[in-house]
């Protein structure tokens, strides 16, 4: 079995340089994010929306989890886009355990963070000039948090725990200085929810917000939508299913096939694409699948489509996340294990569908690199994180690369 | 009279099938197996599902619902139950904190359900993949324990 995927994986690797000279960036060296690794450490890019790393004016910043200090905690590091390397991280979260740091830019240098500690959401601003404080979302059991930028306010959503089932809720934040202050909230979807609803991921979209999840009330997990209406008043359109089921009779047994962790950005002007793992072809395990938003009409999504190419078939696929540019560039990321490794894959959409698939240069080879969280800036480079580990229960380190706009 | 059993039956099948683990069973989180497995020194079987799984939800009415399947595999594993798909936290014995998806991820459950034997320090003796009948775990386990003997562990 292994030398025939070996083989496969020399195809696929023949493939890629093949490809190489038609991709859309040139790839530097990859570097550590922090030099905190080593035994018993590890470190976890994981947050709902898959929103870890971000670019402001001159400055990338990261933000991720580790125990280094026995805790769970969440770290910020920043550093000019031209330099070399990162300099110390800052420690972002309070005393204690933390989770799942979702990171977004605003301008001028300033980042928001947003995760998960004690059971509740936290946020705060990171600034040239410091850290902002803290402010203390939703009740305890919330959970799973993602941020966005809508117009000069932020935009939290996140997974509240209301009787038994997570339920998402969306939450306005002003910025004013440092600070951040809560406006408007409220439930995406109106009823209460009827199984759990998780891993929301939010963008805006020109005064609209679109929101996305993961949701239960089938009876197995599916991806929903729903759209802002009337931002005064924070209502939202009835929730719409985005992933199709599959064509066919239904199974005999169970409630449908599994689906996990949908992420969503915005690219070209009041367009949006949301990816996700799909697993409606059970022999293959995970695909990556993505549908368009498709603007102002009563559907909120179109057709399902399958991001990878063909080889990826032999592997399966993990982590999906997504980034877009205004001038409508579109990539998508994540990781699977075609050649035998985990590696780090991308795909960009051309004119007519997804490009072959691209093992990234310096994000592939021996042991596993895995969980990539990405962003395209304004020059359209693309900055790439990921967790990268010698064995499956190694200790990890957190790596980036640079990927110059060709 | 025969209203009622209709009735009866229909509120039966329209019950919600959730492919969570086999019930009457005594599985638990993998941390929590792993971590007794460790210190009974017992082999985990591990159930990979996830919610809403079909052939997970017909290996349990058709497999896990047999008494000595039942028997078997109470006695001689340390029962874990992962669903592939769940966020909630586990903490290995190395420290590592990890989710239930990312267990079967690590484990390549890329379909459900999947049954892997493993060793107390996790590593995989043998891998079952997809509906299971009672031969099947029947078969299984032997081939199990002739391992396991096989080494001098029994």
């Amino acid at each position: 079995m292994m030398p025939c995927r070996k083989w496969l994986g020399g195809v696929v690797l023949m493939a890629v340089a093949l490809n190489a000279a038609a991709q859309p960036w040139e790839f530097g060296k990859a570097i550590d994010v922090t030099a905190k690794s080593g035994e018993g450490i590890f470190h976890h890019l994981e947050s709902a929306g898959r929103r870890n790393i971000a670019v402001s004016a001159g400055t990338v910043a990261v933000a991720w989890e580790d125990n280094r200090d026995g805790t769970p905690r969440i770290y910020l590091a920043r550093k000019d886009r031209n330099a070399d390397g990162f300099p110390a991280e800052v420690k972002v979260s309070g005393t204690d355990e933390a989770f799942e740091p979702s990171l977004v830019a605003l301008e001028n240098n300033r980042f928001a963070l947003a995760w998960e500690e004690d059971g509740r959401i936290h946020v705060r601003l990171a600034t040239p000039i410091g850290l902002g404080p803290v402010v203390m979302l939703g009740e305890v059991n919330a959970s799973q948090a993602s941020l966005a930028i809508h117009g000069h306010h932020l935009l939290l959503v996140y997974s509240q725990v209301e009787s038994r089932y997570g339920r998402i809720r969306l939450q306005h934040l002003e910025v004013d200085g440092l600070a951040l202050r809560p406006v408007q909230g409220c439930p995406v979807d109106s009823e209460m929810a009827q199984d759990d609803q998780l891993y929301p991921t939010v963008v805006s979209l020109g005064g609209r917000v679109l929101v996305a999840w993961e949701d239960r009330r089938p009876g197995h997990t599916i991806i929903m939508a729903a759209r802002h209406t009337d931002d005064a008043a924070c209502r939202f359109s009835a929730p719409q299913r985005i992933s199709e089921r599959p064509p066919g009779p239904s199974m005999p047994y169970g409630k449908g096939h599994g689906v996990a962790r949908v992420a969503l950005d915005r690219y070209a002007s009041g367009r949006a694409l949301a990816a996700w793992a799909d697993k409606r072809n059970f022999r293959e395990g995970y695909d990556i699948y993505a549908a368009d938003y498709l603007g102002e009409g009563a559907r909120l999504f179109g057709p399902n489509v399958k991001v990878q190419d063909t080889f990826g078939g032999f592997a399966q696929q993990w982590h999906v996340t997504v980034a877009g540019h205004p001038d409508g560039m579109l990539v998508v990321a994540w990781d699977d294990n075609r050649d035998g490794d985990a590696n780090i894959l991308l795909s960009w959409r051309e004119d007519d569908g997804w490009s072959d698939d691209l093992v990234v240069p310096g994000a592939a080879g021996p042991g596993e690199q895995n969980h990539p969280t990405i962003h395209l800036d304004q020059e359209g480079n693309l900055h790439l994180a990921w967790i990268e580990r010698a064995t499956l229960d190694g200790p990890t380190r957190l790596r980036y690369l640079f990927g110059k706009a060709n | 009279m025969l209203r009622v059993v209709l009735l009866l039956l229909s509120a039966l099948l329209t019950l919600p099938v959730l492919a969570d683990a086999p019930e009457g069973y005594p599985f638990q989180s993998f941390d929590k197996a792993m971590q007794q497995a460790r210190s009974e020194n017992k082999t985990l079987f591990v159930y990979f599902g996830r919610y809403g799984c079909g052939y997970c939800d017909k290996t349990n009415k058709e497999a896990f619902s047999d008494k000595g399947i039942h028997e078997t595999y109470a006695r001689n594993y340390v029962l874990a139950y992962v669903d592939s798909e769940s966020g909630k936290r586990l903490r290995l014995p190395n420290g590592e904190r990890i989710t239930e998806r990312e267990v079967g991820t690590r484990y390549n459950a890329f379909v459900t359900p999947v049954f892997t034997f493993m060793s107390p320090d996790g590593q995989p003796l043998l891998r079952l993949v997809g509906v299971q009948r009672i031969e099947d775990l029947r078969e299984a386990d032997t081939k199990v324990q002739q391992m396991l003997a096989g080494a001098g562990k029994k």
